[in-house]
Order: C-alpha cells, then sequence, then structure tokens
C-alpha cells in the first residue's frame, strides 16, 4: 500500500486529485524504469507531495492558476514510458512526423543540435545524453516538480564543456492526449562553459492533457547560458513547467520565456544567486486570449555579494484570458552590492480579461541598488489617437500598440530564428495583427 | 473670400476649412466660446494667444481628439461635416496635426509609421499603394530636407528622440503625406534657431495653393520664418482680433495684455 510508506503524522488531508495521483502512481509503479530516477526517489517525491497536498485556490502561491485544468486530465500516469537505448545506431533523421502523430516539427536551427522527445521520452532516431543531476527537493510553491519526479522515466540531460548550441524540442503526439507527459530538461556547465538553449514545447491534443516538465540548471564559475523558452502547446493542455537555477561565481543566466500555448500554463521559477557577481536576465512575455491562463512565479535569491537581477515581464490578456506574474526578489543579508531591476507590465485587453502582477522585494542588507515597477491598464488613449491622427484604422492601431507593447522582450532574442518563431506565436495570439499586411514586414 | 467671418454670416462655400461659432467643453468648463473662422487653399493662418486661451484645444477638435464635448457649432471641411467624422477619417481626408508633445511608440519604427499612413491616404484618394522601393526614394529626399540621419526609418517612432527630433519627425510625417490642411500645434516650441530653420523650410516646402498651413503658436518667431497671410489672436476662447503679419509683430511689441483687455470687455 502506498499509503503505508507516507509518514502519517506529516501527511495533511488528501484531495480527491492527490488520491488519483497516488492511485495512478501504483498503477504504473512496477513499469517505470529505475534510472534515471530510482525508485527511492520517486517514493521521496511522492511522500513530499503528500505532505505538501495538492495545490488548493486558496494558496496565495496558486490562486492564479487555474487548477481545475490540471485536475482534468483523465489519468496521471504517463503517455509513454522510455526503452532502453536501441542495440542498432540511431537514424540519421527522424521518421517522418505524419507516422508519429506528432505536431509538425519547426525547420531546424543552424549551428544548433536537435534532440527531440515524444510525450516526455527521447525519440530513439534522436541522439540523447545521460543524467547526472540529483533529484531536487522542490518547496511548496514548485510542487508540481514532485509530480513529474514521481512519473518521468527519460530526461534530456546536459552537461557542457566548452561551447555549445542545443536545441530541445518536446513534443506532445497525439498518442498522448487524455494522459501525462513529464518531459525533464537537466543542464550543467562546467566552469568558464556557454550553451545557447532553445526549450521548446509543441503539440496539439484533441483532450484535456497534462504536461508537467522539471528544468534543472546548474552554472558553473564564469559559465554563461541563454535559454529560450516557448511553450506553444494546443488549448487542450494544462502545462506546468518548473524550474530551478543554481548559478555560482560569476555566471550568467539569460531566460527569455515566451507563453502563449496550452489552456492553463504554470512556471514556479527559482533562481538563486548563490556565487559573487553571479546575473540573471529573465525576460518574459505571455499573450493569453480565450479562457487561457497563464501563471508565472518566479523566485529569485540573491546568496552572495555583487550579484544582479534583471527582471521584465510584458503580459496581454485579451478576451476572458487571464495573466498573472508572481515576482519575488530576495536579497539576503550575504548579499550586499546586489542590484535588482523589475520591470512587469500587464495590458488587458478584453472586457472579461485580468492581468496580475504581484512584484514583491524583500532586502535584508545595506548598499542595494533595487528599482521595481509593475503596472496594469489598457491601451493608453495618447498613443491610439497619435495612430488615429495619422489614418491609421482603429483596429490596426490596436494591433500596432499591443505589438509595440512585446517589443522590448522580442527584440531581446538575439537568435533570429527563435525571434521570428516568437514573433509568428504572439502575433497568432493577436488575431487582428495579421490583418495588418505590412506588419508581416515587421515579422520576417 | 477667407479670413474671419462673421458667425451670423453665410458659409464661406469657397473655404477647405469652414468653422462656425463653435462652442467647446472639456469636463464641464466653456474652452472655446464661439469661434468662427474660414481657411481657403493655399492660405497659411497663425493663431496665436496666451497659455490657456484654447488655441491647442481648437487644433485638437478639429483633429478629433476624444475628450471635447461639442456644445454647439459647425466645421466643414471641403464641404463634408467634419465633426461627424472619425479621427483617422479626417486624417485620410487630408487633415494633418502636427503635436506639440509628439508620443514615443518603441516597437513600431517610423517607416512602418510612415508607409502605412501613407498608404491609408492613398487608398482614401484611390491611388494605388507604394510598394517599399517606391516608398523608399520618396522618403529619402524628404529626410534629407529635414536633416534627419536615414537610420533613424528603422528606430521607433520618436523613441530616445529629442525634442527637436520629434519636431522634425512631425513636419517629416507632414511632407510624407502631403495633406490638404496642416495643423501644427505649436511645432516651435523647444526648438533652437538652427532646428526651428529645419522645421520652418520643411513647412515652407508644403506651403503651395493645394496646401493650407494653421501654425498655432505662442511666439511670433516662427512667423519670422513661415510669413503667415492672417493672424487671429485667441484669447479666453474667442478669436479677437485678426489681421496680417503685422498684427503679430505689434503683439510681440504689446504683449497678449492687450489683446486679453479686449477680449474680457
Amino acid at each position: 500500500m502506498v499509503a503505508s510508506m507516507l509518514p502519517a503524522a506529516a501527511a495533511a488531508p488528501r484531495s480527491a486529485t492527490l488520491e488519483r495521483i497516488m492511485s495512478d502512481y501504483q498503477a504504473v509503479a512496477s513499469s517505470l524504469p529505475d534510472a534515471p530516477l530510482t525508485r527511492d526517489a520517486r517514493l521521496h517525491a511522492m511522500r513530499e507531495l503528500s505532505r505538501l497536498g495538492w495545490p488548493k485556490a486558496s494558496d496565495e502561491q496558486w490562486r492564479y492558476t487555474n487548477l481545475r485544468a490540471f485536475e482534468a486530465v483523465a489519468t496521471f500516469g504517463p503517455a509513454a514510458l522510455a526503452r532502453p537505448p536501441a542495440a542498432a545506431p540511431a537514424p540519421a533523421t527522424l521518421p517522418a512526423p505524419a507516422t508519429l502523430s506528432v505536431p509538425e516539427l519547426p525547420p531546424v536551427l543552424s549551428g544548433f543540435e536537435r534532440l527531440v522527445y515524444i510525450d516526455g521520452v527521447r525519440h530513439p532516431g534522436t541522439a540523447g545524453a545521460t543524467a547526472d543531476l540529483a533529484a531536487n527537493d522542490w518547496p511548496a510553491e514548485q510542487r508540481l516538480g514532485l509530480l513529474c519526479e514521481m512519473f518521468a522515466s527519460d530526461v534530456a540531460a546536459l552537461r557542457i564543456r566548452g561551447h555549445a548550441a542545443i536545441e530541445v524540442l518536446f513534443l506532445t503526439s497525439a498518442a498522448a492526449t487524455g494522459a501525462s507527459c513529464y518531459p525533464r530538461l537537466q543542464v550543467a556547465l562546467e566552469p568558464g562553459s556557454e550553451l545557447q538553449l532553445v526549450e521548446r514545447h509543441l503539440g496539439a491534443p484533441e483532450a484535456p492533457t497534462l504536461v508537467c516538465a522539471n528544468i534543472e540548471v546548474e552554472l558553473g564559475r564564469g559559465s554563461r547560458l541563454m535559454h529560450y523558452r516557448l511553450q506553444q502547446c494546443g488549448l487542450q493542455t494544462a502545462f506546468a513547467d518548473t524550474l530551478y537555477a543554481r548559478l555560482a561565481e560569476e555566471s550568467s543566466y539569460s531566460v527569455r520565456q515566451v507563453t502563449i500555448g496550452a489552456a492553463c500554463a504554470r512556471t514556479s521559477a527559482q533562481v538563486r544567486l548563490a556565487g559573487r557577481g553571479a546575473a540573471l536576465s529573465w525576460q518574459g512575455i505571455a499573450v493569453g486570449r480565450g479562457q487561457q491562463v497563464h501563471d508565472t512565479a518566479l523566485k529569485v535569491e540573491h546568496l552572495a555579494a555583487g550579484t544582479r537581477t534583471e527582471e521584465v515581464f510584458r503580459g496581454i490578456a485579451d478576451e476572458r484570458a487571464r495573466i498573472a506574474f508572481g515576482g519575488d526578489i530576495h536579497v539576503a543579508a550575504s548579499a550586499p552590492g546586489s542590484d535588482t531591476r523589475q520591470s512587469l507590465r500587464g495590458l488587458i485587453e478584453g472586457a472579461g480579461a485580468e492581468v496580475d502582477l504581484r512584484p514583491r522585494l524583500q532586502i535584508d542588507t545595506d548598499e542595494v541598488k533595487a528599482q521595481h515597477g509593475a503596472t496594469t491598464g489598457a491601451l493608453d488613449e495618447n498613443l491610439m489617437f497619435y495612430l488615429l491622427a495619422r489614418g491609421i484604422d482603429r483596429d490596426s492601431a490596436r494591433a500596432l500598440l499591443k505589438w509595440a507593447f512585446l517589443g522590448d522582450v522580442l527584440r531581446a532574442i538575439e537568435l533570429p530564428e527563435v525571434r521570428r518563431a516568437a514573433e509568428h506565436g504572439a502575433a497568432g495570439q493577436l488575431p487582428d495583427i495579421m490583418a495588418i499586411g505590412a506588419l508581416t514586414g515587421a515579422l520576417t | 473670400m477667407t479670413g474671419i467671418v462673421d458667425s451670423a454670416g453665410p458659409a464661406d462655400s469657397a473655404a477647405l476649412l469652414d468653422i462656425r461659432d463653435l462652442h467647446v467643453n472639456v469636463a464641464g468648463q466653456q474652452v472655446l466660446r464661439g469661434i468662427s473662422l474660414a481657411i481657403g487653399a493655399g492660405e497659411v493662418h497663425a493663431i496665436m494667444g496666451p497659455n490657456g486661451s484654447g488655441k491647442s484645444t481648437l487644433a485638437h477638435v478639429l483633429a478629433g481628439r476624444p475628450g471635447y464635448q461639442i456644445v454647439s457649432g459647425s466645421v466643414s471641411f471641403e464641404g463634408r461635416d467634419l465633426l461627424a467624422l472619425a479621427p483617422e477619417q479626417r486624417a485620410r481626408a487630408g487633415l494633418f496635426l502636427g503635436f506639440q508633445y509628439p508620443v514615443e511608440i518603441p516597437g513600431v519604427n517610423n517607416a512602418y509609421l510612415l508607409k502605412a499612413a501613407l498608404n491609408a491616404a492613398r487608398r482614401e484618394r484611390a491611388l494605388a499603394e507604394l510598394d517599399a522601393f517606391e516608398f523608399l526614394a520618396m522618403v529619402r529626399a524628404k529626410i534629407k530636407l529635414m536633416q534627419i540621419d536615414e537610420s533613424f526609418l528603422s528606430r521607433g517612432v520618436n523613441e530616445g528622440f529629442s525634442g527637436g527630433e520629434k519636431k522634425r519627425n512631425e513636419i517629416l510625417q507632414m511632407l510624407v503625406l502631403e495633406p490638404k490642411l496642416a495643423l501644427l500645434d505649436e511645432t516651435d516650441s523647444g526648438l533652437d534657431i538652427d532646428a526651428l530653420k529645419v522645421v520652418a523650410n520643411g513647412i515652407n516646402t508644403l506651403r503651395g495653393a493645394q496646401h493650407a498651413i494653421v501654425l498655432v503658436t505662442h511666439y511670433q518667431r516662427m512667423l519670422d520664418y513661415v510669413v503667415p497671410d492672417y493672424v487671429h489672436v485667441l484669447a479666453r476662447g474667442r478669436i479677437v482680433r485678426s489681421g496680417d503679419r503685422t498684427l503679430a509683430l505689434e503683439l510681440e511689441k504689446r504683449g497678449y495684455d492687450w489683446v486679453s483687455g479686449q477680449a474680457a470687455a
């Protein structure tokens, strides 16, 4: 019995969802591989999740997430299980997408090595990598990371020495419809190394499907990671990604995150600036329409002297969508001379739309530079009038201004192919953008 | 005949713009209190007045800015009821407002705005849209005239521009759009003498039989470079005096108190 493995004193009252998770785990436990996660690690994750309980809408950390979307999946059991590595040499190319029932693959990025994971499991036709980071202890606001650790059977694990450029595609296939996928990505950069990493989630299942991803990042001294994150899942997807990053001395972590897909998407990220002079630049956009919910909870901890954070978020909620961003920055007593800048902006476009921005700054030391601002509102009427007074029609003016609103972050995507993918993805979320024929000039 | 008309008289059918007894409120306060003015094609009018006299309000009401309540009166533009048109329709019909404080729109580049605005106006006139090559060739000559660096085309609208650059950009837009009526709201404010000459040169380039220009200004120094056919003085929401160029010079000498006193009388 699963229940007997749990410390009774610590267990919270179980919700029906937690009961289902436990029961689904029991059903597949014997099929789950012992590597990269051992059975003990899975049981540890299960105990932790049981202790913390399934999140509730009344929890401050989860109140903006549409938990019902996660609870609606038919089974938490994984849609696919990793197979042992094939003895035969891997084919040079993937079989045609149609035979896999996966979304059309985006063009290969020039100079990048591509890894493909389907339903959380490495496609046997592509290169793979071995796991080598220890399992994480996910805190309460990142507890969906525990769910992934219970069920994941594979991992894209990258240990980089020197310079590299890698694209990891996580695809949800038609076979995963109604079930759950657990992608995992681990990235470790040796001291002085550099990596350009593109992490992209794609797939359009036809019934509620859970994609629950864990991303762990370990940056060695003086290393640099540029991490592009594109979430473009279909509207039947409940998407959760849990990210933990630890930065050593003088390392630099840049994240460019584009959230446009899924019925409900929740990013729970924690970045620890553990070494002196470590720097984080997190720039993200989220564009929601219909009844989409995009919720990001980013927690940054300055633990060492001279650490820096730049945090930029732009969210547009159209129609009845809800966009939330919680930016929690803590500067510890051990981090004098730190510098934090936070700029959060939300645009409410629909009558039933909602944007919730929550900047939080806690400083426990002196000599800290801190700038932060959060504004939410409708389009600026002065800007509107300026465009109208130039003869631009009202719909096009609105579209242009929405586009301009996202501009800071889109322009910060240095890789042209990724910027184009992000621009096209964002434009697809703003139906009137495409109505401006000439704007396609800005999209090329 | 154009110039000032009596509010009780018949509409001037030859006028490009015909304002008749226009009363406008803002937040319940009377701001324009019976403006009548006719402007013919090819004419240059200067509207002067002290701060708060209503001259910028007049320009914005004509361009269709929201937030103003038209209490009474009429405005026709080429015989059409201007007040019934949306701001973008007014612009496409050939009315241009040069802003006193041009806004910055990072993320929308100047080239795109210019091209979109020009093609909207050309569609209205049943002219073919310019392709990218024709557009660039046309814009380049005007950029040179306004002494703007060509790299500005790929920058965001007024993004990081100095006050003078913003005003030059307004005049560049005017030259690209070739409006029938340009309302230039304090385009001279904040300009040093060199920038003023460049801006004035741009305005004079538009001057011609097909284009009327209204200069809204506080000071007469702009009028040394763009010599108006008519000068009107606005005080407390009314035109209190009209004349030719010499009126501006007299104002410079005697100050606005001279006419404001007459308005109060």
